[in-house]
Order: structure tokens, then sequence, then C-alpha cells
């Protein structure tokens, strides 16, 4: 997977946590969760959807890494980049 | 046959943390005793009417667009889409101290706020600090106990107000004599000053059904008439359990939602367990039904009292078999958008001990007897309220705690378990963790979201 597709992935699977979710303003620089209204909960959907679909296992210590859409694409690249 | 989470208890902690997990790993199996699901809030049939076991209201309720409100992090974390459900609102609700005042609350926090004001001049702006401290307090941080009635008093220096206060909190959500955890205390000012009061447009069932229906299409399954005899476990490790039929179910993971000393009954059938209940409350619970045209008189805006006699609130183990000096009265019509009904029903709780109960049950005669009396002398404190209805009762129900220990296992049949709560959902095994009502969060929505805090935290970051 690309960059720019692990960012869609990303915005796909929070879609899916909260259908009402609003991206239009997104700072893909700024924390994913201040931004979207996220809380813990939420975000640990994201780790276990990420689990679910790609076999994916982010270990605890990782998940500052998932911070922004952009940190995201950095960490995940190299773990996806046969998917 | 060995699957890799494994729930025992199919009441809402139960069918929450199941389908959380059944999420992102389609193999839970969940056992449930009974014949039903539900637990503490299932339902029965008499006279082929439905009738609700353990419904008065459902706290916390919430808007759509509050997204972290607990309602709705609750349908998000289970992908329940809130548009499955019809919430109706209360009317409001009311504390009673007789003979002495009340207070009125809804699910628009500002008629509480000017009731109090109205009602208590000389607090002045110590309500305001109350609610500025709540707002800064984050209740899910482990803290040792603080009393809340201490710090109530300290606040607000009104003792008639704080225990006016605690009264609701304390009957729909307290597992501990005259007193509650500080942090208990925020969570249930929140779920029911703050947020509110509603009920799903059907039955108890229908959400049940909804429940169950989304496990399966998560492709999680449950059991039913299916009660856990023994947790088989090594060194640390819960293996699986052994049924009452005798079948072995081999687990990776454990979760039970039937209570603490319940849990560790079923790991060492030794252990002394507490026989009386000691600590525990136990709540009696009637359900009246008048026709409709004979009820028209009766608090018809009114959807919970919550009332007591006097000035001085007791919340303990009575000392007689019921105390009937404070109660609930519960109307489950009274809901906006529900229908009228040809019945009206009118439901009542107070406060009873189990052990002096038990003792009765002995001789059949006299429990049936006791029951009806206390019937009887329920509706008519009801009536001191309300207005009369008794002379025109056309159906009713009692249930004691003994009703309550028979149809889900909890010891001294305590709705709200162990005085003492197990916050962190472990008892000392690296794979089997407590949800529920031990756990610390009680309520309907309360022990879903333990259900689903638990999961969270224990199994599904391991999964
Ligand atoms: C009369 C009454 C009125 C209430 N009113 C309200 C209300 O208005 N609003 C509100 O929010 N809450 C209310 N509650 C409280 C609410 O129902 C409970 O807090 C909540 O349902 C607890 O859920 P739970 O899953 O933790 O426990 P439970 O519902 O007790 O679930 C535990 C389940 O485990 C099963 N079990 C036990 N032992 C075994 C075993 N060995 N093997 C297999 N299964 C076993 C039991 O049968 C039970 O189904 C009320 C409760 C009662 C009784």
């Amino acid at each position: 997977m690309t960059s720019e597709e692990i960012k869609d992935l990303i915005l796909e699977i929070i879609e899916d946590i909260d259908d009402e979710a609003d991206f239009t303003s997104l700072d893909a620089d700024q924390p994913l969760r201040d931004q979207l209204d996220l809380d813990s909960m939420d975000f640990l959907d994201i780790v276990m959807e990420l689990r679910k679909r790609h076999k994916l296992q982010i270990p605890e210590e990782d998940y500052p890494h998932l911070a922004t859409l952009n940190s995201c694409a950095t960490y995940l690249e190299p773990l996806l980049k046969d998917a | 046959m060995k699957v890799p989470f494994l729930v025992i208890g199919g009441g809402l902690s139960g069918l929450a943390a199941a389908i959380r997990v059944a999420r992102f790993n389609p193999s839970v199996l969940l056992l449930e005793k009974h014949s039903r699901l539900g637990g503490l809030n299932s339902y029965f049939y008499r006279n082929k009417t439905l009738y609700e076991t353990g419904l008065h209201a459902i706290t916390n309720y919430a808007g759509p667009r509050d997204k972290k409100a607990p309602l709705n992090r609750l349908l998000r974390q289970l992908k329940l889409q809130r548009n499955d459900f019809t919430f109706c609102e209360q009317y409001h609700s009311e504390v009673v101290f007789m003979g002495c005042t009340s207070l009125r609350f809804s699910n628009d926090f500002n008629l509480f706020q000017s009731e109090i004001s109205g009602k208590f001049p000389q607090t002045g702006d110590k309500l305001q600090k109350l609610l500025v401290f709540l707002g800064n307090y984050d209740p899910f941080v482990p803290m040792p106990f603080t009393s809340a009635k201490k710090f109530l008093l300290q606040i607000l220096g009104d003792k008639l107000l704080a225990d006016m206060i605690l009264c609701p909190l304390m009957y729909y959500g307290s597992s501990q004599e005259n007193d509650m955890d500080l942090s208990q205390f925020a969570i249930m000012f929140r779920a029911i000053y703050q947020e509110g009061m509603f009920r799903p447009l059907g039955t108890i069932k229908d959400v049940l059904d909804l429940l169950v229906a989304h496990l399966q299409t998560l492709g999680g399954e449950t059991r039913t008439s299916c009660g856990v005899e023994k947790i088989v476990h090594h060194q640390g490790t819960a293996i699986g359990v052994q049924l009452s039929s005798g079948e072995e179910i081999e687990c990776d993971y454990l979760l039970s939602t039937i209570g603490r000393d319940e849990t560790m009954r079923l790991l060492d059938k030794t252990a002394a367990t507490p026989m009386t209940g000691y600590g525990r409350l136990g709540f009696v619970e009637t359900i009246y039904q008048v026709p409709e045209i004979e009820a028209t008189h009766l608090a018809c805006d009114k959807t919970i009292i919550f009332y007591n006699d006097g000035e001085r609130f007791l919340y303990k183990n009575p000392e007689g078999l019921v105390d009937f000096a404070s109660g609930v009265i519960c109307f489950p019509g009274n809901f906006q958008g529900l229908e009228r009904k040809d019945l009206r029903e009118i439901r009542s709780t107070h406060l009873a001990n189990y052990a002096l109960w038990k003792a009765l049950s002995a001789n059949a005669e006299q429990y049936t007897a006791e029951k009806e009396r206390t019937s009887r002398r329920s509706g008519r404190c009801l009536e001191n309220i309300i207005g009369d209805f008794t002379t025109n009762i056309v159906y009713k129900n009692s249930f004691t705690p003994l009703t309550i220990e028979r149809y889900t296992s909890k010891i001294g049949g305590a709705i709200y378990g162990n005085p003492t709560k197990t916050k962190d959902g472990t008892i000392g095994f690296n794979n089997l963790f407590l949800a529920g009502t031990d756990q610390g969060f009680l309520g309907i929505i309360g022990s879903m979201l333990s259900g689903v805090s638990i999961v969270n935290q224990h199994i599904l970051p391991r999964l």
C-alpha cells in the first residue's frame, strides 16, 4: 500500500466507527482524536480493525505512532508494503 | 470443544462483552444458566402478558449528536445503530422527602438546578461549586474509597439536601449501606441528573432480542439453560468450564459476569461463601396494574418518584423484612411517546432483608403470606404519595431477594452485588476476568459499559 492508500484506509476505518465523522477540515499533522472527537475506546477500534483486515499486531507501546493521519502512514507503510 | 472466548452469564454485561469481542473475533460463546437471557433485566409471562423484571428507566439519556456521552459511546463500541431503537424520554421525576420538601428533575438539568435554588436558597452558589468539581473530576482513575456522603455534606453544608440528592443515586446504583464511593457518586450524578432517564419504545425483550440477533450476525453464539458448575483451572490460568450437564468446554479467555464470590465458588467448590449475603443489599419489588380509566388521577406527569418518610434517610439492610420508610415508585407508562394502554402499571421498590426472607421461606405458606402483606403495605405507602389505587388493582406480583437469587444466582439476592468492587476486573488469573455488577458499573448502561471496557482492557489487546 502506498502512503495515500494507507490514509484512505484509516479514514475508511474511522468512518466505519463513526459514520458522521467529518473529514473536510482534517489536518493530517494534528491528532486525529481531538479533531474527530474520538475517545480511547474508539481509538482501540482502529487498532482492532487493522488487525482484523490486515493481520497487523500493533503493540500497545506503538499506539502513539497512530496519533495523526501522517504518522499513521509513516508507521504503517513498511508494515503494509505488501498489502 | 474449545472456544477462544467464553462468557459466563447472559445478563446485559455478558451480552455487551460478547458482542464487543465478536466484532473482531466471531468465535464467542456465551453461557446462561437461566432459560432466558437478560439476567436482572429480563422478562416473564403471566396470563399471556409480558412483564419486565427490572426495568424502571434507563439512565444516561443523551441526544444522538452528543458523541462523548456514555450511551452513544456504548452504541458505537457495539456497532449498534441508534436508529435501531426508539428512545422515549421521561416526563419528569421527583425526590419527595415527606414532611420536608421535594425536588423535581428531568432530562433538562436546569429543572433540578432551579428546584434546588428555589427550595434551598441558603445553598447559594454551592451547587455550582459541586458542578465545577464534578466537571473536573475523573471517576475512572483508581482511588481509595472516599465517602460521597461526607463530601456532599461538606460542599453543600445541608444534610437534607445532601440526602435528597443521594436518595435516587443510591437506589439506582449503590451496593453500599448508607453511602457510596465518590467516584460512583460522580458517575451516577451525571447518569441520572445531568443526563437523565429514558426507556425503549418496546419492551426489554425487544432490546435483548436485538442484542442477541446482533451477536449472532457477528458470528457469536449463546446457550441458555446452561449453568456453569465449575471453572477448571491450573496455576493461575483458567482452562475451561464444566457445565451442569457434565460437558466441558475449553477456552483461551474467560469472562465471568456472575459476581466475584459467585465466580470464586466456581473456582473452588470448598471455598467458604458468605451464606447470609452479609453487607449486601436486598430489595422487594411489586408490580401493580390498575385499569387506566381508574388511574387518571395518579401522578400522570411523573415517571419516577423516590420517596422518604421524614428527614432521616436510611439506605441499609432493614431490621424487619422490608423498610417501607423509603422507596421508589415507577410508572413505566409515563414516558414521552408511549401510547396509553388499558392497564396502568405502577411499580414499587423497597429495601429488604435477605436473611429474614430466607428464614421465612422454610415455611412456604408464611412466605407467601408475607409477600402478600408486603404488597398491600407497599401499596398503602404509595397511596400516601400518588393517590388511591389499591381498590382497583387487577393484577399484582411481588418479588423478594429470594426471587432474585433464584433467577440470577446472586448471593443474597443482592441486585448490586458485593459492596466491595473489583474495578480492574482482575481476580488473580491471567486469562479470567470479571465484568458486570461486581466490577463496579451498575445499572443497564453501566453493566454494558463494564462488559465493553473489561474486554477492551484485558482481552482485545491480547486476542
Ligand atoms: C427489580 C430491578 C429493577 C431494576 N431497575 C433498573 C432500572 O430501572 N435501570 C437500570 O439501569 N438498571 C436497573 N436494574 C439493575 C440492572 O438490571 C443491573 O444492574 C444489570 O442488569 C446487571 O447486569 P449484569 O450483567 O451485571 O448482571 P446479571 O443481570 O445478574 O447477569 C448475570 C447472569 O449470569 C447468570 N448466571 C449466574 N450464575 C451462572 C452460572 N453458574 N452459569 C451460567 N450463568 C450464570 C445469571 O442467571 C444472570 O443472567 C434493576 C434491577 C432489578 C432486579
